[in-house]
């Protein structure tokens, strides 16, 4: 099979590569690929850390670490999101290695929602993208916790167990090494495949949806904060430099581009799609739309106060 | 899948983004330079993670259970594949759409901006010059010659082309089109590299368009320039 997949590049590299010029084609492929490149450090890294965690910190450790009951543990794990520098992308293999460790799968969904925002790298970010309106990060970092804590507060009073599919772990290989080993690339092509299908989809979507279709609505207060809501949506663009994206949308007021910033690490296609693939479809046809109604609301509420 | 497409699987795509990023400059056609080190680092734990399921298959070690991996990480050949196969060049004229009206680049203080030196060119970014032309009171640009540099995209007014450059925050997903239009000079092909000579048009309103327009120059020379090894800005 693999003889087969090696033969296909290298005559494809000389046979076929002539035909794969057409522009539109080009230019979503240098999408994709740069979707792909681009998300794989962070990939890695969360893949890393999500191993280590379920083959050398002992389950014990959590029950310690987070308060006993649920309903305080959830806010606890949603600003713990804090120290995690990554992106979108990290956070989906980390909170379900912290699922598998037995941590209370709300807590480990406001870390999941809240990391990829409120982290120092995403916040920083976000003052160098605007300077002079320092509010703009303040009202994201209290807006994402926000979002992030009632989600999880939300999944501990109405989610149902065995909606949540808890990822399945291989089976103990012996050594810590071995586990370390098994776990990663276990974790790693899964959630590579599914970034894969998000990369296609948002680079899709960025190559047909004309942008002039946006500056159309830019004007309408609400149809623009939910017209922005979309885009983060459907560009899927990395937690770290969608602030720049942001920045650069000066048609639309303050508030839908805090509804951008918001929405974007907590619902994007590509982590429709890895999250869709860890925790199972019955999860994400729930747990998607809500955050995405929270996260326009909170962001809505919050940009009115602040902005 | 078994355990020895799985590990095939990822050296391949260890090795191919070690190809682009560490023994070549491909990479930024991609991502910002400073993804280097990150992405040689994140292509050396997948290759060596591969590279030890090899080895373990080899001596016919492999561990216990849990031998079959996801079906869905088949699609991780497609990007080894685009990189192989299309090698996806630097976005280019039909990312910057050319009727459409220029994003505006992120602000910058505008205090920020020196006055030029008379007499003689400047070099300058194009999003420097749009900055200037678009959000600068003092008019520092009248009468002063600059030398611009970016990719030619033909526009649908005779009198013009436009030079053009995207520029990116992190990846080229979030690419915005910088385009400044040239008038008074014959357009090189689509696509062709050049650095364009020449003062700006000043429009003499009262208020300075923000944003709607492409700021406009008029040339005095065009070179057509070798491709740079940093696509964007």
């Amino acid at each position: 099979m693999f003889v087969v997949v090696i033969g296909l590049l290298v005559v494809g590299r000389f046979v076929l590569s002539p035909y794969l010029t057409a522009p539109a084609l080009q230019t979503w492929a240098t999408i994709f690929v740069a979707i792909c490149v681009q998300a794989l450090p962070f990939l890695v890294f969360g893949v890393l850390l999500s191993a280590a965690i379920t083959a050398f910190v002992p389950p014990s450790f959590w029950t310690r670490a987070l308060p006993k009951r649920p309903i305080m543990a959830v806010p606890v794990a949603g600003a713990a999101g804090a120290v995690l520098p990554g992106c979108e992308c990290a956070s989906v293999p980390v909170a379900s290695g912290l699922m598998a460790r037995g941590v209370a799968p709300a807590a480990a969904l406001a870390f999941l929602l809240a990391s990829p925002a409120i982290n120092p790298v995403v916040v920083v970010a976000t003052v160098v993208a605007f300077p002079g309106q320092p509010m703009m990060a303040v009202a994201r970092f209290g807006a994402s916790l926000l979002v992030a804590v009632l989600a999880g507060w939300l999944w501990l009073r109405f989610g149902k167990s065995d909606w949540l599919r808890i990822p399945s772990r291989p089976a103990d290989a012996g050594s810590k090494w071995a586990n370390f080993r098994d776990a990663m690339q276990h974790d790693f092509l899964h959630a590579g495949g599914f970034l894969v299908v998000g990369g296609m989809t948002a680079a899709t979507m960025n190559v047909i949806v004309p942008r002039s279709w946006l500056d159309a609505v830019a004007g309408v207060p609400w149809l623009s904060v939910l017209a922005l809501a979309l885009l983060a949506v459907i560009l899927s663009i990395c937690s770290e430099a969608d602030a720049f994206v942001a920045a650069s949308l000066t048609a639309f007021s303050p508030t839908a581009r805090l509804a951008f910033l918001v929405v974007g690490p907590m619902v994007d296609l590509k982590l429709i799609a890895l999250q869709a693939g860890t925790f199972g479809r019955r999860f994400a046809i729930r747990f998607i739309p809500v955050t995405f109604a929270l996260a326009v609301l909170v962001s809505v509420a919050v940009g009115g106060v602040l902005l | 899948m078994s355990r020895l497409a799985q590990s095939l699987l990822l050296v391949l795509l260890g090795g191919a983004v070690l190809r682009i990023s560490l023994l070549s400059t491909t990479y930024l056609n991609y991502v910002k330079p400073g993804f280097r080190p990150f992405l040689v680092a994140a292509g050396l734990v997948v290759f060596v993670l591969g590279a030890v399921g090899l080895f373990q298959e080899w001596r016919g070690k492999a561990s216990a259970g849990h031998s079959h991996g996801p079906g869905v990480a088949w699609l991780l050949g497609l990007p080894v594949f685009a990189i192989f196969l299309i090698a996806p060049p630097a976005l280019g004229a039909f990312a910057a759409r050319s009727e459409e009206a220029p994003a505006r680049p992120p602000a910058v203080a505008l205090d920020a901006y020196g006055p030029l030196a008379s007499g003689q060119v400047t070099d300058m970014p194009l999003s420097e010059f749009i900055g200037r032309a678009w959000g600068d009171s003092g008019r520092s640009l009248a009468g002063r010659p600059v030398r611009l540099t970016g990719f030619v995209v033909p526009s649908k007014k005779k009198d013009r082309w436009y030079v053009a450059r995207i520029q990116i925050a992190c990846c080229a997903a979030d690419g915005i089109p910088l385009k400044v239009a040239v008038l008074d000079a014959d357009r090189p092909p689509e696509n062709t590299w050049v650095e364009v000579t020449g003062t700006w048009i000043d429009p003499e309103l009262e208020e300075l368009p923000q944003g709607t327009v492409a700021p406009e120059l008029t040339a005095t020379s065009v070179t057509v320039i070798p491709a740079p090894v940093e696509p964007y800005e």
